[in-house]
């Protein structure tokens, strides 16, 4: 007993150690939620300009471009694409890193948000766009109001899949120096050489974060039920 | 005239399914398509809005080609109606009736709601305006179809085989919408395997088979003096 409760005082409480915790959850959730919002954002502005040429067309290079882009993101492992942004791209500049983090997971999210919607724009019925087509709403209306609301309901599940793993994923941001949950628990760790309640700490943490999300996103898939007839 | 196809052929990769169709049709025509499976009758339908680009040949609106852009310059007055009905699965009957005509500003969102509700009354659906698609059965989908059509005050409504995904109790509720309809100063064309349906609403039959258009007339000598073979051998295998 008494040697758990050294352990603990030497992982949290000597020193004030909680404070890296707090600041690891505190980097953590702010690259989090900051990548998310711009996986989405890119995903779904990728997912629409393929799905716009596909429809019409138009926008030929904008789609290769896009095209290019989910398959060099999706081709290469994440933890190489911050390295190359932050050591190549961002090497000389004053960006803080954990900006180039956040542009990194969120650029890598919105090439697997991109397909994850275009399996959804693809799962419906053509005859959805062809009806609307009749009913004289051009591409932008159709896809505002038809397919995008459809597609959504469909896709929720996968859709918060790809979030958890992106703040997951986000632990390897510590490659970069960027002190989140799991730098912070191996900074206490090599100081204390005592990994058990830093890693516990850290485990318990994402699985809270995991918890919660995988709760909101079932939230928001029975609020969008009541699209997807089947 | 309200159309005019010339030459009009539609291949599908090497197989023509449209061969050198030529009609015209006057404004307010009732017109139903007979014929075979296979025969062309749903292309030709969907060439008639662009679902379909004519491999070759042309087609003439109001003495206009119509292409891309002359379709889109007249927002919804070719009306369709699916055999698969096609509401949007993700909004409410009212919604389905008001969101085309509002969104290219036929009409304020009010009135649109009225005149909504004064076709659904019509079709004795009043009380399902805030039902969602999947909570009707298929023949009130059809009818929410047609009088969704209806809202944007169409010159032409093509019926692609609007009765063949219905259940056989069903279909009569949508025919008698059809005939209904059939009142009004509108151009319809229906595909159909409904001869009865065909002899009451009809003011003119078409018969196509193998991708031309094998004989056309009025019922009465279609039905029932056919002058071609294959008419009357269709004829007489359907009933």
């Amino acid at each position: 007993m008494g040697e758990i409760w050294d352990s603990f005082y030497q992982t949290f409480i000597f020193e004030d150690r909680y404070l890296y915790f707090l600041e690891g959850i505190k980097f953590t959730l702010i690259i989090a939620f900051f990548s998310i919002l711009l996986g989405l954002i890119l995903g779904v502005f990728i997912s629409i300009v393929r799905d716009f040429h596909k429809q019409t067309g138009k926008w030929f290079l904008l789609s290769k471009i896009c095209d290019i882009y989910v398959y060099v993101i999706r081709g290469t492992p994440t933890l190489l694409q911050l390295m190359i942004l932050y050591y190549v791209i961002f090497k000389t500049s004053t960006l803080s890193p954990i900006i180039v983090g956040i542009l990194t997971f969120g650029i890598n999210s919105g090439a697997y948000v991109a397909e994850i919607f275009r399996a959804g724009y693809d799962g419906i019925d053509k005859g959805q766009r062809e009806a609307s087509k009749t009913l004289g709403l051009n591409y932008l209306k159709t896809m505002r109001y038809i397919i995008f609301p459809q597609a959504l309901a469909k896709i929720f599940p996968a859709l918060g899949n790809e979030i958890i793993t992106l703040v997951k994923e986000t632990s390897i941001a510590g490659y970069v120096g960027i002190v989140e949950l799991i730098k912070a628990a191996d900074i206490i760790s090599s100081r204390t050489y005592d990994y058990f309640f830093p890693l516990i700490i850290a485990a318990i943490v994402y699985l809270l974060l995991t918890f919660i999300l995988s709760k909101v996103m079932k939230y928001g898939e029975r609020k969008l039920n009541h699209v997807v007839s089947g | 005239m309200l159309y005019q196809v010339k030459k009009l052929v539609k291949k599908f990769g090497n197989t023509s399914v449209l061969k050198n169709i030529n009609l015209e049709i006057e404004e307010n025509e009732k017109i139903v398509i007979i014929g075979p499976s296979g025969s062309g009758k749903s292309t030709l339908l969907r060439c008639l809005n662009l679902l379909e680009k004519p491999t070759s040949g042309s087609i003439y609106y109001h003495g206009h080609r119509l292409d891309d852009k002359l379709y889109k310059s007249i927002q919804g007055k070719i009306g369709m109606v699916f055999q698969n009905y096609q509401l949007f699965d993700n909004l409410t009957v009212i919604d389905n009736l008001t969101l085309a005509p509002v969104l290219n500003k036929l009409m304020s969102k009010e009135e649109a709601i009225s005149k909504a509700r004064r076709y659904l009354r019509q079709i004795h659906l009043e009380d399902k305006e805030n039902s969602y698609p999947m909570d009707l059965s298929g023949g009130q989908k059809q009818r929410v179809a047609i009088i969704r059509s209806l809202m944007m005050n169409p010159e032409v409504i093509l019926f692609d085989e609007p009765t063949s995904a219905l259940d056989p109790e069903m279909i009569g509720e949508v025919l008698s919408l059809i005939l209904e309809v059939s009142r009004e100063k509108i151009t319809m064309i229906v595909v159909t395997h409904e001869l009865n349906f065909a002899q009451e609403f009809a003011t003119r039959v078409i018969f196509m088979d193998h991708g031309k258009i094998i004989e056309e007339g009025d019922k009465e000598q279609m039905f029932k003096h056919p002058r071609t073979n294959r008419l009357q051998q269709f004829l007489s295998n359907i009933q």
